[in-house]
């Protein structure tokens, strides 16, 4: 959790831990986490429960699920968006190809496993990772702030 | 009313503190009852304050070379237009006596400084997003301003020229409510109640903050207190409409009923806005200068000929 | 739009081109391979495209021994059946006849087999990069056999020069 060198107060924790807006980020994915993060905003699964929402805008953020092995193209714009985001921020890498580039490790264009980009808290792990794991995740990853 | 009781009054109840309350109540109302309508359990009851005290502690990030001033100020002023507005509504209906003759111009007035709050901001903002969703609520604003200003002169002539909401809150209580009063009033309603999502943004008609095809319209860029105050002037705003509306046609909104009557609108907002998909902004023009300008020239020339 | 359906595509194509068509392959009833001079690809594809009415599915390229295998595969909706024509070009440089002026759709696959094949489609009508990195480094070609993942950034100077890069330009 980057907030740049400022600790987040009680109330200010219990804020983002009840209402933790989302922006989804496609960091050169093949797509499959991306349907499986669609299918946990559905109402199967209900995540406004937790106050969780998708908002369009990276400002509005509050976490970053990031998709993907980091590609030479996604690369200035990942970290362009990492810079964008207001703090404190925390972000959740899904996937194997974000946790550790998974089965494209070495290939051509592929630059790293997302942590070797911008700091993570949480990774989930999944080709893809089913909604649950996905939930869990976030759940984990908002247990961490307090 | 001396200064202490003003400041009580403004801030406290029945103005800011007392407003926002309400208003984010609604808010969460809104979202349980369209979680319900969709088999969902929803947010609980303190999502909204939740929001709002998240986004209070997050970092304000301004655009490098964007105006400062503007750009900070906009929600502000938005918000301080709608407390006002807020605390001449409601003392209308607690305390009838203590409004003065052209305060129901001087709210509609100042109810246009929110979507101007918008619209500057959102211009201010640097991001050809922004300046769409500017661009689009400008357009929107210029729709349904006209159609509703006409329902409400309508219920003035019906009245016999009450212009304070005070006096037509008197008139009420002592001759009916405004909507039993005629068939032009019948119309002035329908028109407030297709006015207030329009105004609100909400429903069919949430065009300037298109979520998926403006990314968040003019609040793209802002961040932390500038954007909670956004929220808390819509929160607001979702209070104030409906409690209009009550006031102007249904007699005083500070009786029992009035609980009912704001319950209601709300769950006939909430219907409207799930069952209906976004209008076009072409659409939603031709839809106010069209049928919605058509039915209150017909209201106002039928309160004019005594219907 | 011309379909067969008395006359057996690769008998007409070979009955047009007589000197191009250089062997035929029948894997299945469905499936047919003809290999053609690479000189009358365009010729060819618009026989195939334009009289008999055939539809592009794709382009693919392989590297063999022989040299760079370029492959076109039509498909015969109305027939179930699939006939690629197979052109090889020597390999330091390979090049061959663009067929984007007949079939509009070759246009992105051609870019594509040119960014990773490195195969030039002389007649081209927008040969820019398409699939790799504005930064990468021209020359180098990451399907070729002799490509071994040279690229990308694996060092943390060159990473770190990305992000200064960004910090300096602001992204606010």
């Amino acid at each position: 959790m980057d907030i740049y060198g400022k600790q987040p107060g009680k109330l200010a924790r219990w804020g983002l831990k009840k209402s933790p807006w989302a922006f989804h980020l496609n960091a050169g994915s093949c797509n499959n986490c991306d349907i499986e993060i669609l299918d946990v905003l559905t109402p199967k699964y209900d995540v406004e429960r937790f106050g969780i929402t998708l908002i369009g805008s990276p400002r509005h953020a509050d976490v970053l699920l990031v998709t993907g092995v980091v590609t030479m193209q996604t690369l200035p714009r990942v970290l362009r968006v990492y810079e964008q985001v207001a703090r404190p921020c925390l972000v959740i890498a899904i996937g194997t190809c974000a946790s550790s580039t998974g089965i494209f490790d070495g290939s051509y264009h592929v630059v790293g496993p997302l942590d070797k980009i911008i700091p993570v808290d949480v990774y989930v792990p999944g080709c893809p990772p089913k909604p649950e794991a996905i939930i869990d995740g976030v759940v984990k990853c908002l247990a961490k702030l307090s | 009313m001396s200064w202490l009781m003003l400041i009580v009054a403004v801030i406290v109840f029945p103005g800011f503190l007392f407003t926002a309350a309400v208003g984010l109540f609604s808010s969460w109302f809104d979202r349980k009852l369209s979680a319900r309508l969709q088999w969902r359990v929803g947010p609980p009851w303190y999502q909204p304050i939740a929001d709002v005290v998240k986004l209070m502690s997050k970092e304000t990030i301004v655009i490098e070379g964007a105006p400062r001033f503007t750009f900070l100020s906009a929600p502000f002023i938005g918000l301080a237009a709608v407390v006002v507005v807020s605390t001449i509504l409601w003392m209308a209906s607690i305390r009838p006596e203590t409004g003065f003759v052209g305060d129901l111009i001087v709210v509609l007035y100042l109810l246009y400084v929110p979507s101007l709050a918008m619209i500057v901001g959102g211009s201010a903002s640097r991001n050809p997003y922004a300046a769409l969703g500017a661009s689009r609520e400008m357009k929107l604003m210029l729709a349904y301003e006209v159609a509703f200003l006409i329902a409400v002169f309508t219920l003035v002539i019906k009245n016999g020229g009450i212009l304070s909401l005070g006096g037509m809150v008197a008139y009420q209580q002592s001759g009916g409510p405004m909507i039993a009063q005629g068939l032009s009033c019948i119309i002035a309603f329908i028109v407030s109640l297709v006015y207030v999502p329009a105004k609100l943004g909400i429903g069919p008609f949430d065009i300037a903050e298109a979520e998926c095809e403006l990314i968040a319209g003019p609040f793209t860029e802002y961040s932390g207190p500038p954007l909670a105050a956004f929220k808390l002037t819509k929160a607001m705003l979702s209070c104030i409409l409906p409690v209009m509306v009550i006031t102007l046609f249904l007699s005083s909104a500070w009786t029992p009923w009035a609980i009912l009557w704001y319950a209601l609108i709300l769950v006939v907002l909430a219907l409207i806005k799930n069952t209906n998909p976004r209008l076009r902004i072409d659409q939603a023009l031709r839809f106010f200068w069209g049928p919605m300008l058509i039915l209150s020239l017909v209201g106002i020339v039928l309160a004019a000929i005594g219907l | 739009m011309n379909t067969v359906n008395n006359v057996d595509p690769v008998k007409a194509l070979k009955a047009r081109l007589p000197a191009g068509v250089q062997d035929v392959l029948e894997r299945s009833a469905a499936r047919t391979y003809v290999s053609i001079d690479p000189a009358v690809v365009k010729d060819a594809a618009a026989f195939v495209f334009g009289e008999l009415g055939a539809r592009l599915i794709i382009i693919t390229a392989l590297e063999t021994r022989a040299g760079m295998e370029i492959l076109y595969h039509f498909s015969f909706d109305r027939l179930g059946r699939i006939v690629t024509l197979r052109a090889v070009v020597p390999m330091p440089e390979p090049q061959i006849d663009s067929i984007t002026p007949i079939v509009g759709g070759a246009e992105y696959i051609e870019r594509e087999i040119m960014d990773l094949f490195g195969v030039k489609f002389v007649g081209h009508p927008n040969p820019v990069r398409f699939l790799l990195a504005d930064d990468w480094p021209d020359g180098v070609y990451p399907y070729r056999k002799e490509y071994h993942g040279q690229y990308p950034y694996r060092t943390e100077e060159q990473l770190q020069q990305v992000r200064d890069d960004i910090r300096r330009k602001g992204t606010k």
